[in-house]
């Protein structure tokens, strides 16, 4: 779970990581008065979970408190996002940005500290074009940060020495911590400014969390905004894999990798995805609520694939044809239901008034053949 | 032939008192599983259809030998149990929980490597030698699945693999050793780490490798096989190739962004090291059959 820059400086205040004077604000008329606070001068930020937000205009530069309600107004007034709040910060005076991150190293199962003397800028561009400039220091979990490593860092961000130096140090430290303590897949500060004086300021932060671990993260909810659609917040807070497309074929299939298999099937097919809904794993009895979803769509045909082993298929053919007599679907059902009890569930479908398949290739040339002639 | 189980193998089993852990324990002694016995804490002193039930696995191994653990044990509680497991000596190690901690399964898989053990998983429905024994969740009455032959196949993916599996069976083959190492973003074994058993093995003529976008799994084996360091054919099946970059579709491990870990960048890398790679489930065999020139 992606958090708010707004709750990721909360995370890295809350550590000691100097982050830069901030009101939250939801209206104009506080983001004046914010702005009046902070002595005018100041950014104005959209709370956003989308990257490059500087580059999409979501972060202005506001001179005086007019302009901030000014420049809130308009942020807040968007429609191609939604937009609920907005952070006010101070305005640093920075001479240097530097670049920290920590992350996961699944080959090496250990923490991945990364630090570039060159900050501000994207670091995955940075990676492809200059990968010398990243330093990468791991961590082992179970013993922990290191003094030397964090020297290392340090030395790698090009601050060592003085008070500067003290101060970065600190920073990895508690970035550290942070990641530690939240059970972070990222903790980033991108850029972190030096100012005029040698202070180090967290000018942006990132923090995502595991969602493995968010039943031990309390305090973060997702909302609306961390989906791109409502129908995709909707089957999340039901724990159901979906993701959002605009195209004819809605799938409602079990199995990770055989639901995006599906879906390359139908792209090389020629066809094209309405949605991806995968209601495999603690998912295969709830056929119905998978169903519902799935004909939130402008969809041509549904098309049912499974292989189950422990999601199984006579559970899951009871399941799907429950559902289509209780919802009723207006467009045409393929199934490929296959797996642990499979003759069941061949014998359900075709009680049913269903043609069961077997073959997975012909259920999708099936499906694509069914929307073109819709077309024509 | 077969790689990492086979009926020589001593197997406890942590949570064999559970529902699922029952359950399949049942199935993997039915195919031959040599289960020696099973901990549940607080349960000591009962049986699974005969099998004794210990507290702990010091326990357990003060009566029985074991070399091979098999753990049914909730997400929250892996990290332990595979903890447990590595301080008894303990090499070879199933977990098929899916949802451990992240941060933990980076403890997992440093102090399995600092043990020089294999632990598979997580979210892996485990690993079958076909017609032989089994250490987690396999359909293997379905016949046209798991057929025993000379085909190793490891896999990411769990319903994927029954299909691709189907397709090896389909062109004439079955299976050696089917290995899952899991669909998460931390497996605690790798597929690169996987293909010296394969090597090794007399009985396996080729492999079968099930990916998918994400990850760096697929490109460390087409090093493998560029650097010569695996010399049997190899057959990879690469799901997520139209997938849009920076959504997570499908397993936890299945991202791509930033131009890494994409399914082209594997499917390229593949084919440069000399591995065949079917763009469909169905060219698996064709591919196998020419590979093998059968």
């Amino acid at each position: 779970m992606k958090l708010f820059e707004y709750q990721a400086k909360e995370a890295f205040a809350a550590a000691g990581i100097p982050v830069p004077k901030s009101r939250l604000v939801t209206d104009p008329a506080q983001a004046r008065a914010a702005a009046d606070e902070l002595g005018g001068h100041c950014v104005v930020k959209a709370q956003v979970l989308t990257g490059g937000r500087g580059k999409a205009g979501l972060i202005k530069l506001a001179g005086s408190a007019a302009e901030a309600e000014a420049l809130s107004a308009s942020l807040l007034g968007e429609t191609r996002q939604i937009i609920t709040r907005l952070l006010i910060e101070e305005a640093v005076d920075f001479k240097r940005e530097v670049y920290l991150s920590i992350t996961v190293d699944a080959v090496a199962g250990k923490a991945l500290i990364m630090a570039s003397a060159d900050g501000g800028v994207d670091i995955e561009h940075l990676a492809a074009t200059a990968p010398e400039k990243i330093a990468r220091v791991l961590v082992d979990l179970d013993q922990g940060l290191q003094a030397f490593q964090i020297k290392n860092v340090v030395f790698a961000l090009g601050l060592a020495g003085g008070e500067t130096g003290k101060q970065a140090a600190a920073v990895v430290k508690n970035l550290y911590a942070v990641f530690r303590k939240h059970d972070a897949e990222l903790a980033e500060i991108n850029p972190l400014f030096v100012t005029a004086d040698g202070s180090v300021v967290a000018g942006d932060g990132k923090l995502i969390i595991d969602d493995n671990s968010l039943s031990r993260q309390a305090g973060y909810e997702l909302t609306r905004e961390h989906f791109d659609s409502d129908t995709e917040f909707e089957a999340a807070q039901d724990g159901i894999p979906y993701l959002q497309f605009d195209g004819d074929i809605s799938l409602m299939c079990a199995g990770a990798g055989l639901t995006t298999t599906v879906f390359d099937l139908i792209n090389y097919e020629g066809g094209s995805v309405a949605n991806y809904l995968e209601f495999g794993g603690p998912n295969y009895r709830r056929a119905k609520r998978a169903m519902e979803l799935c004909l939130k769509n402008d969809c041509k045909v549904l098309l049912v694939v499974t292989f189950g082993t422990i999601a199984r298929a006579d559970v899951m053919a009871e399941g799907v044809v429950e559902a289509m007599n209780e919802l009723k679907p207006r467009v045409p059902i393929i199934t490929c239901i296959r797996g642990t009890n499979e003759e069941e569930a061949t014998a359900t479908l075709r009680k049913a008034g269903l043609e069961p398949m077997f073959d997975t290739e012909e259920a999708v040339r099936k499906a694509v053949a069914l929307c073109a002639g819709g077309k024509s | 032939m077969s790689v990492y189980i086979t009926r020589e193998n001593k197997v406890l089993i942590q949570g064999m008192t559970g529902q699922e852990g029952s359950y399949w324990t049942r199935h993997m002694r039915d195919l031959g599983t040599n289960v020696v016995f099973g901990v549940t804490p607080g349960k000591e002193g009962q049986d699974v259809d005969g099998v004794p039930v210990f507290h702990s696995i010091v326990n357990g191994i003060k009566a029985f030998e074991a070399d091979t653990a098999m753990l049914f044990v909730p997400p929250k509680f892996t990290k332990d149990a595979v903890f447990e497991a590595l301080d008894a000596g303990i090499k070879k190690i199933v977990t098929v929980a899916e949802g451990v901690p992240l941060q933990e399964m980076l403890q997992i898989r440093k102090a399995a490597l600092s043990c020089g053990a294999m632990v598979l998983g997580g979210n892996t429905s485990g690993v079958i030698s076909a017609g032989e024994a089994m250490l987690g969740m396999f359909p293997y009455w379905i016949d046209r699945v798991y057929k025993p032959g000379t085909i190793g196949v490891m896999t990411r993916s769990g319903s994927l693999t029954n299909e691709v599996t189907a397709e090896v069976v389909k062109a004439g083959f079955g299976l050696s050793t089917l290995i899952g190492v899991g669909g998460d973003q931390v497996p605690f074994t790798r597929f690169v780490e996987v293909l010296p058993l394969y090597q090794a093995d007399p009985g396996t003529k080729a492999v079968v490798m099930v990916g998918e976008l994400g990850g760096s799994m697929e490109e460390e084996v087409a090093e493998a096989i560029a650097a010569g360091f695996f010399t049997k054919p190899l057959v990879a099946f690469i799901g997520g190739r139209t997938a849009p970059e920076g959504k997570r579709m499908g397993h936890a491990g299945a991202i791509a962004g930033g131009g890494r870990g994409t399914a082209k960048g594997k499917v390229e890398l593949l084919e440069k090291a000399g591995a065949g790679v079917a763009k469909r489930p169905s060219e698996v065999g064709p591919l196998l059959r020419q590979a093998l020139g059968t």
